[in-house]
């Protein structure tokens, strides 16, 4: 376990010497979100009935930006050598890179929509939700993401491999999170959704740890 | 060693396929032969749909022949990561754009029903969502494996990536069952007896044993050709 | 801990954390997550105007009236009933007595206005005289 939260912290403090990294990746968020309404149109109710899938997507996209370089750094310097060799199990590095991950990109992408949901004229419940099933939702696209950057690790254009691996496999993320603020705009609770999205979430930690794993092993070999 | 190794299955497989191929294509073709005859001449007419329902024929096989044929990598691909069988990863190589094709063919197939039937190309319920992330994953495992400078590293990814999609089948299988989809239940795989009458139920299982042969024979000339072109990459880099 | 010993604690860990997920779905899953509501449903969840939704069923036998491109027809699952007007056109298999699904939203009056028409079809397939047959003959089951 000390191994575990030794990753965490290191790739946590990594990040917060180079905060420019994550700013990258929110300011994309804003500006690709914020693009849609100069698009569509200031309809608010066009607007606030798209708010939700719009912002799922741009989190997505966004997500997966920063996903390419999750173990690119420690593959080009030799760390991911010492992980291998390490005597305790990849499983949990895989985990504790993802989490990593998660703690830069997802929480503060959760954190960011209900704002710019705002400007998509959303309700207050249907912020709340925005946010609720983002922070449920974006672990899995963390793992998920982190499936995909492990496999394409040295590979040709690895950037648009990762999206066309990564994306399929979020699909049923982005179809829960995005349904469940059309639900509640019909009137019907969101605990359904939520509940699936937890669900998706922890077949992706009991699943993708394995596999991320079994994939850096080839990677090293 | 290795090297040795390497060859040595593939080789026997080699002369195995050199044997086979040519009976098993002309088999295949009188196979096609006949079932599109049977399709398009023999079989009834539908009591609903009357001529349209000729479009199953190529549908319904090329569903079950696109999930098979995703089954099947994945088992390549256990087979490749735990057996590092040699074969497996060529064969994988072969196989996956001929599911892709059969997965691609039911798609359009699909649409070209849809729009007289239901009255639309598409729709996004889940079976044909689900059915549109196999086309996906294939995609996927083609890319992959075919993204790498070291082709072993990119069979490996690959197979991996084979195994967690596998996932996705039961989804395409049961999401008739699961939700309340456009798309109408299973007709033949069901516990009590096919919902399709023998008149239409004879050319539909004959197209899909005809189909059946001709993605076995496609992958094994596939797998053929992959063998060689992995031995001249590799005397290549010999030389 | 031997390496043999954790790798064994980390499975035992994702299968309770695949067991969890399991639960959770078994738990969650009721008709919410629905492709289209059947009339019941409709009449279950007060739908309000103005909301877009997909409403399926059987159309009504007896209940088809054209007026030039404007068709009327009432959608049941044998237990509620409601009315709808279309405007455009319909799809071959539509017909009375077979499956439909509606894409559109309720009035105040309680009439669903479909922008779109599909027709859903069962998965029976007989040849024409096999159906007449079997209806002569009373066998005929009916989808549901």
């Amino acid at each position: 376990m000390s191994g575990f939260t030794a990753l965490l912290r290191r790739d946590l403090s990594l990040v917060w010497r180079r905060p420019g990294d994550v700013g990258v990746v929110l300011a994309f968020f804003v500006v690709a979100t914020v693009l849609f309404p100069l698009g569509i149109g200031p309809e608010t109710n066009v607007l606030a009935r798209i708010a939700a899938g719009v912002l799922w997507c741009a989190a997505l996209f966004a997500a997966l930006l920063s996903l390419e370089r999750l173990f690119a750094a420690d593959y080009e310097d030799g760390t991911l050598d010492l992980l291998l060799l390490a005597p305790w199990p990849l499983e949990l590095a895989a985990l504790a890179k993802c989490l990593a991950h998660w703690i830069v990109t997802g929480l503060p992408l959760s954190l960011l929509a209900p704002v710019l949901g705002v400007a998509f004229g959303l309700d207050g419940p249907s912020l709340l939700a925005l946010m609720a099933t983002l922070l449920v939702g974006t672990p899995t696209l963390s793992l998920i993401g982190g499936l995909a950057a492990a496999l394409t690790l040295g590979a040709r254009k690895s950037g648009a491999l990762l999206a066309l691996l990564a994306l399929p496999l979020c699909v049923p993320t982005l179809i829960f999170g995005a349904g469940a603020i059309e639900t509640l705009a019909a009137g019907d609770g969101i605990v359904t959704h939520v509940a699936i999205l937890a669900a998706l979430a922890l077949v992706a930690l009991a699943t993708t740890p394995w596999a991320i794993a079994a994939a850096l092993r080839q990677a090293g070999e | 060693m290795a090297d040795l190794h390497f060859l040595a299955n593939p080789a026997r497989f080699r002369r195995f396929s050199q044997r086979v191929l040519p009976g098993l294509g002309f088999a295949t073709a009188l196979m096609l032969a006949v079932g599109i005859y049977m399709a398009f001449f023999v079989a009834p007419e539908d009591y609903q749909q009357g001529k349209t329902v000729r479009i199953m024929f190529v549908h319904v096989p090329s569903a079950w022949l696109s999930m098979g044929g995703y089954a099947m990598l994945s088992a390549l691909g256990a087979s490749l990561l735990v057996w590092r069988h040699p074969l497996a990863a060529l064969m994988a190589r072969a196989a996956a754009p001929v599911g892709a094709s059969f997965a691609a063919v039911c798609l359009l197939t699909g649409s070209l029903w849809g729009r007289p039937m239901w009255g639309t190309y598409w729709v996004w319920d889940a079976r044909l969502t689900s059915m549109l992330l196999l086309f996906f994953l294939y995609l996927g495992h083609i890319a992959l494996s075919r993204a790498y400078d070291e082709p072993e590293r990119g069979d490996r990814a690959a197979a991996i990536l084979a195994l967690i999609g596998v996932i996705n089948l039961p989804i395409i299988k049961f999401s008739v069952d699961w939700w309340n989809t456009l798309h109408q239940p299973a007709s033949i795989t069901r516990l009590d007896a096919p919902a399709i009458h023998n008149s239409i139920l004879v050319p539909l299982l004959w197209m899909a044993v005809s189909l059946l042969f001709l993605f076995v024979y496609l992958v094994l000339l596939r797998t053929e050709t992959e063998i060689d072109r992995r031995r001249l990459e590799n005397a290549e880099a010999a030389a | 801990m031997t390496p043999k010993r954790r790798r064994l604690w980390l499975l035992l860990g994702s299968l309770g954390t695949l067991g969890i997920a399991a639960a959770l779905v078994l738990t969650a899953l009721n008709d919410n997550l629905v492709f289209f509501y059947s009339p019941t449903q409709v009449a279950e969840k007060n739908i309000g105007p103005d909301r877009r939704f997909r409403l399926g069923g059987l159309v009504e036998q007896g209940s088809v009236q054209k007026e030039g491109q404007l068709v009327r027809f009432t959608v049941t699952d044998t237990n509620k009933t409601v009315k709808v007007t279309y405007r455009g056109i319909l799809p071959d298999l539509f017909r009375e007595g077979q499956g439909v699904i509606a894409e559109g939203s309720l009035g105040p009056d309680g009439v669903f206005t479909a922008r779109e028409i599909l027709a859903k079809h069962d998965e029976n397939y007989m040849p024409p005289e096999v159906a007449k047959a079997l209806k002569e003959s009373g066998k005929w089951k009916d989808a549901k």
